[in-house]
């Protein structure tokens, strides 16, 4: 894990998680219900400087990470592009209709795509595991058999993936991977999964009894070794996404860039 | 022990619902560059195997046999989603949340005493209900050309029962055979009377 981070000291990585979280997942919410298209454009700039601004990855990283989040959303478009319903086509072959409506809630849909996708972005690349976890036990009050049971299965993934590759060789060299067709591919899926289940169920278990004998799943009376609180931050933060989400909205409205407010509209 | 205490998720049930969630996850980025290949032509093939999604699900429930291991198993997935900066971002926590209730519910209704393969069937399928009720405000589904809007519809709940539950219910029982299934579920009267 530490090899991703460039810098975990920037500001946003002392905003409280919850906090965090709770905001972001509360913006799934509006976005979901926005129709406009120059809203969704400006709103999907603003939030792509943001990320710039505030991510604690490696520069290659990020914009690694946001390539793969363009194409993700390109492709989320294509269906609403080539198939969706429209009374003024621009584009005709066989199936693929492709019309100036379709072509702006394709672009709207993508878009939206984009959106939830860089704010993951954002969340995901300033906020470490360990204290998001503490904070969902002290701020949200998650049952702390569940955080740490998260906090325990996190720390397995190495290991997890250590064994994907080791059975994966295995399989090479006894010739598998060359077997083509479903029935073979099948039997692939098959020998991967069920190795890995029974090889983490195994390890997860016998961790489990480990942590209940030290008393991790105790709720009575329990201290925390990190204590996450509030700072000033958490308020900058909130002005800082409630400003880029309202000025998201007034863009539009100055600068229309496209004629569509509605989508919906016919 | 009670049965009322037994059927409690006690800290084993959870790192286990947990890591078979993450395992899925795991073995699924393998596939992942062949979803997005499907997706491409968009003719909603890649809805069939959008199923496989679900399969975290139905499987938790099959596997711990407990209230809420379906609703983890579907929550923790779509957690670590959002914590590891996949393509989708928050709203694969919406997703993830959703298609966990609605799985646990189909569970739920037989009052977690039937774990055949029907109902894991209908579990996956309710998934897949669950991830239309987000898609159609998401991505105005009904918006789509009839033919390409009924492909989607059709694709998505058959890949759902199927990839999800009939999976899902084939993967369990080949762990049966691995005896890992011992160390997880509730003792059941059928292990006491082995005893005898």
């Amino acid at each position: 894990m530490d090899a991703i981070w460039a810098s975990t000291e920037k500001w946003f990585f002392k905003i409280n998680p919850s906090l965090k979280f709770a905001t972001i997942a509360s913006l799934f919410i509006v976005y979901l219900f926005v129709h406009n298209l120059n809203t969704m454009i400006w709103t999907a700039v603003l939030f792509a400087m943001l990320y710039f601004a505030v991510n604690g990855l490696a520069g290659k990283l990020a914009f690694g990470l946001l390539s793969l989040i363009l194409v993700f959303s390109a492709l989320s478009s294509t269906a609403m592009v080539f198939f969706g319903k429209g009374t003024h086509v621009l584009f005709d072959w066989y199936l693929v209709v492709i019309s100036e409506e379709s072509l702006a809630r394709g672009i709207l849909i993508g878009l939206r795509t984009f959106i939830f996708s860089i704010l993951g972005l954002i969340m995901a690349s300033t906020t470490e595991p360990v204290p998001f976890f503490y904070s969902l036990m002290q701020q949200l009050k998650v049952p702390v058999r569940y955080a740490y049971g998260c906090l325990a299965a996190f720390r397995m993934l190495p290991m997890m993936g250590e064994e994907l590759v080791h059975i994966r060789q295995a399989m090479r060299v006894r010739g598998l991977l060359r077997k083509k067709g479903m029935r073979a591919r099948y039997e692939r899926l098959k020998r991967y999964t069920v190795t890995m289940l029974a090889q983490s169920i195994r390890r997860a278990q016998r961790t489990a009894v480990a942590m209940e004998a030290k008393r991790f799943s105790m709720s009575q009376s329990r201290t925390f070794y990190y204590e996450i609180g509030w700072s000033r931050y958490d308020l900058y933060f909130l002005v800082l996404i409630f400003a880029a989400a309202a000025l998201g909205f007034f863009l539009a409205f100055w600068f229309p860039l496209t004629p569509y407010t509605d989508v919906l509209d016919q | 022990m009670n049965e009322r205490q037994n059927r409690k998720l006690h800290l084993t049930d959870i790192l286990v619902t947990i890591v078979v969630a993450l395992v899925f996850g795991l073995v699924f980025r393998l596939l992942g560059p062949v979803y997005d290949l499907f997706k491409i032509f968009g003719l909603q093939l890649d809805a069939f195997i959008y199923g496989i999604w679900f399969i975290a699900g139905p499987f938790a429930a099959l596997l711990i046999r407990k209230p809420g291991a379906a609703l983890l198993a579907e929550t923790a997935a779509a957690m670590a989603e959002v914590l590891f900066g996949a393509s989708g971002g928050i709203m694969s926590f919406y997703y993830g949340v959703l298609q966990g209730l609605f799985s646990e519910l189909i569970f739920a209704a037989w009052r977690y005493r039937k774990f055949t393969i029907s109902v894991a069937m209908l579990s996956g399928f309710a998934a897949s209900i669950a991830s239309f009720i987000v898609d159609l405000f998401y991505g105005y589904l009904t918006y789509l050309a009839s033919w390409n809007f009924a492909l989607s519809l059709i694709f998505r709940m058959l890949g759902g029962a199927i990839m999800a539950g009939a999976l899902a219910y084939a993967l369990v029982k080949a762990l049966e055979k691995t005896g890992v299934t011992h160390l997880v579920r509730p003792v059941t009267k059928d292990d006491y009377d082995a005893l005898k």
